[in-house]
């Protein structure tokens, strides 16, 4: 009987570490492998698809795969909102795969491969792109990602409500409202156009920041070392933006409630809404009213807030050069025209700032303006990833403490400084 | 002659023990083989992760750098900090609110659908078919229905003439949303286990009560309630743990809002570890949130005498 008991343990001991054997075995290699005879490359690619361009990338791919025999390219496509942690548990498992799409370069900054030795220099490498989104893919002299697109925030509003309420929109940058007189023009569109809600502003500090900027605040200092989202302007910011809830220019529901603004917009029952270039593609299809951009309006200064999409390489996959390769391609003017042009999504070069869009091209010369009027403060502020994505849900829950009659804006914004501080300590 | 049959006689005796023997041996063994599934994913998926969480615990590990022992700094911090507590409070009163009220409405409805009534089946599959749905499916089920903006219930306020209701942005009404939404998903569940329990005891009981002109509430109190005391502990038991981990369905309906009100701890701590990287400090808020619980279980189980029939 005791043999007996003693095999029964020896056995189950044996099953609990061949699982464990299995769960941890090849955590050397990466995702991306290489055949043995050096012939045959797969590159795992990590992606998450706003809107239609997974399918302009896997076009791309094809194309490259074609002149490229040696390499295939697999799209792994994840859901945007378990994208980061996916990606974390893959890096963390020791599994990273060759490249992936991210918006918070930041956070991935250390695992990055150096594009630097493959591109020819930092220098020549980033004469290609927007100057004011260096900070984003370029960490202490490191080539971390190449940008693809850049993302502006901005006005899109409903024509057909805006038309019956007999108000009409700037037509040019010289002629952009104040915030004044688009609280005005929502409240007529309201009035009069029989809108039920006005500006709809998404749920992210990143939108709330478009605010912060044009009243001359900002998250950090100019140099980053330290917290200025609580100095007077940051806090006129808010205060504002709660008057703007109050008066009922921005509808509660949305930060309070937790209500999805697109689908607000969508339903044809709001004026405007406060988001970025990316959801002209999401609202392409929308044929039950009109709608447009038009300029944000401005407070002490315009603004808007710079953003993007790149593609970055991570170390220690053992394929870290034909992945270079792939994103020297992607980095192309030809490419990048393509990738952006197809998924109606600005180009992040210089060279490919007038694309032949068949949808919206004015919509994105106002975009493209909104970005030209962006101080480089809010650059540097949301390209200070690493510290940024850490208080990022603080700066939402204090917005919505205040707007929820909690607690002041001076304290809410002093609360946050607070956290800014801490962040900024852990980062060094 | 005599001397053959003897031995024969001894050798069946001899086969028939040790057949006997290895009969007891499978007995004995063989519910192990079949235990052993369950033990090596139970090992494999809780065990190893919880050791590896209270590890974690002691660190300050973001799930990408290098993690470094920081001692008891991270539990230092869950006690320090006035928004852990906080969220405690909240996931406190939200089980304050649950426990009794699904306890109350599962065994009410399982008493009488326990009876010869009408239809009997399709009351208990309505009441049985929330369970069947995820929590996410359900918590954007009622968001449809409570939605500030686009939800039933204020469509129908509206068309009556009156001003719509902030269910899910104002905090007492986000609360009672989603408490309303847990009792409807979970109280099917609770319904068939007291169903089991009650039909457990035996009808006698009733009938010799009946006869000595006992009401319907001094059965209730003198029968139904005492001989259904281990089912009730186990009902307990499980919808303390169940609403101390609250999540799916809250994060669907209200996403924790508005201003953290109907923020409960999971979903404090998800946002830690995943959404800050502070897996080191997210560790040991769990780690805490089990100690709660299992001090909680033993108060209930000291309470209740484990649930033993008295």
């Amino acid at each position: 009987m005791k043999k007996m008991l003693r095999m029964l343990t020896m056995s189950l001991l044996a099953a609990v570490l061949l699982i464990g054997v299995a769960a941890c075995s090849d955590s050397s290699k990466s995702s991306g492998t290489s055949k043995s005879d050096g012939k045959k490359v797969t590159l795992d690619f990590l992606w998450f698809t706003d809107g239609v361009e997974g399918d302009v990338m896997r076009d791309i791919i094809k194309d490259y795969q074609a002149k490229n025999k040696n390499v295939e390219v697999k799209l792994i496509e994840v859901a945007y909102q378990d994208y980061t942690t996916k990606l974390k548990t893959m890096i963390a498992g020791g599994k990273p795969p060759a490249l992936a799409r991210v918006t918070d370069t930041g956070i991935f900054a250390e695992q990055a491969m150096d594009l630097k030795p493959y591109v020819g220099g930092v220098d020549k490498f980033t004469s290609q792109f927007l100057p004011s989104i260096k900070p984003y893919y370029v960490k202490k002299d490191k080539i971390i990602a190449t940008p693809m697109d850049v993302t502006a925030n901005g006005i899109i509003y409903n024509k057909t409500l805006f038309k019956k309420a007999g108000v009409e929109v700037p037509q040019s940058p010289d002629d952009v409202w104040t915030w004044d007189e688009f609280e005005n023009a929502i409240k007529q569109v309201k009035e009069k156009g029989g809108a039920k809600y006005g500006l709809l502003v998404d749920f992210t500090p990143h939108r709330y920041s478009t605010l912060l900027y044009e009243f001359g605040g900002s998250i950090f200092t100019k140099d980053g070392s330290a917290p200025a989202i609580n100095n007077k302007n940051g806090v006129a910011a808010l205060d504002y933006f709660k008057k703007l809830h109050k008066d009922g220019i921005i509808p509660e529901s949305v930060w309070l409630g937790g209500e999805n603004p697109n689908n607000l917009f969508r339903s044809g029952t709001a004026a405007a809404h406060l988001a970025g270039n990316w959801m002209l593609s999401n609202y392409k299809d929308i044929n039950n009213f009109e709608w447009g951009v038009t300029y944000l309006p401005k407070g002490e200064i315009r603004s808007s807030v710079p953003g993007g999409k790149y593609i970055m390489g991570f170390q220690k996959t053992g394929v870290e050069k034909e992945t270079a390769a792939f994103i020297k391609y992607l980095a192309s003017k030809e490419v990048n025209a393509k990738f952006n042009q197809n998924s109606l999504f600005l180009s992040a070069r210089k060279d490919n700032n007038e694309l032949d869009y068949a949808f919206g091209k004015d919509m994105f010369k106002v975009f493209s303006n909104e970005l030209e009027n962006t101080p480089e403060v809010a650059a540097n502020d949301w390209g200070n990833q690493v510290v940024i994505s850490k208080v990022t849900t603080d700066i939402r829950d204090a917005v919505v403490e205040v707007l929820s009659g909690g607690v002041s804006s001076k304290e809410a914004m002093d609360k946050v400084a607070e956290k800014l501080k801490e962040a900024i300590a852990d980062s060094k | 002659m005599v001397e053959p049959i003897i031995k024969e006689h001894a050798a069946i005796k001899t086969a028939k023990k040790s057949s006997f023997r290895s009969d007891k041996l499978k007995r004995q063994i063989v519910p192990y083989f079949f235990v052993l599934p369950n033990f090596v994913i139970f090992f494999t998926f809780i065990v190893v992760p919880a050791i590896v969480g209270l590890y974690y615990s002691f660190t300050d590990y973001d799930g990408l750098s290098e993690m470094n022992f920081v001692g008891i700094e991270n539990y230092k911090e869950v006690f320090q900090s006035s928004e852990y507590w906080k969220i405690f409070a909240n996931t406190f009163k939200y089980a304050f609110a649950v426990v009794p009220l699904i306890f109350i409405c599962s065994l009410g409805i399982a008493m009488l659908l326990i009876k010869e009534i009408k239809a009997k089946g399709f009351f208990r599959a309505i009441f049985y078919w929330p369970t069947m749905i995820s929590a996410i499916i359900v918590g954007v089920t009622w968001k449809w229905i409570f939605g500030d903006s686009f939800g039933v219930l204020n469509y129908l306020i509206e068309s009556l003439g009156f001003k719509p209701i902030k269910w899910l942005s104002d905090p007492v009404f986000a609360n009672m949303t989603v408490v309303v939404g847990t009792i409807w998903a979970r109280i099917g569940f609770f319904m068939v286990i007291f169903m089991a329990g009650l039909q457990s005891i035996p009808t006698s009981y009733y009938e010799a009560a009946q006869m000595d002109g006992a009401s319907k509430f001094r059965m209730f109190r003198s029968i139904t309630l005492p001989l259904l005391k281990p089912t009730s502990f186990l009902v307990l038991i499980l919808l303390l743990i169940e609403s101390f981990k609250q999540y799916p369905l809250v994060l669907a309906l209200t996403g924790g809002g508005p201003a953290k009100q109907t923020t409960y701890l999971v979903q404090y701590i998800y946002e830690f570890g995943f959404k800050k990287g502070e897996l080191g400090y997210a560790s040991a808020m769990s780690v805490v949130l089990f100690v709660v619980i299992a001090i909680f279980t033993v108060i209930q189980f000291k309470w209740t005498k484990g649930g033993t029939i008295d």
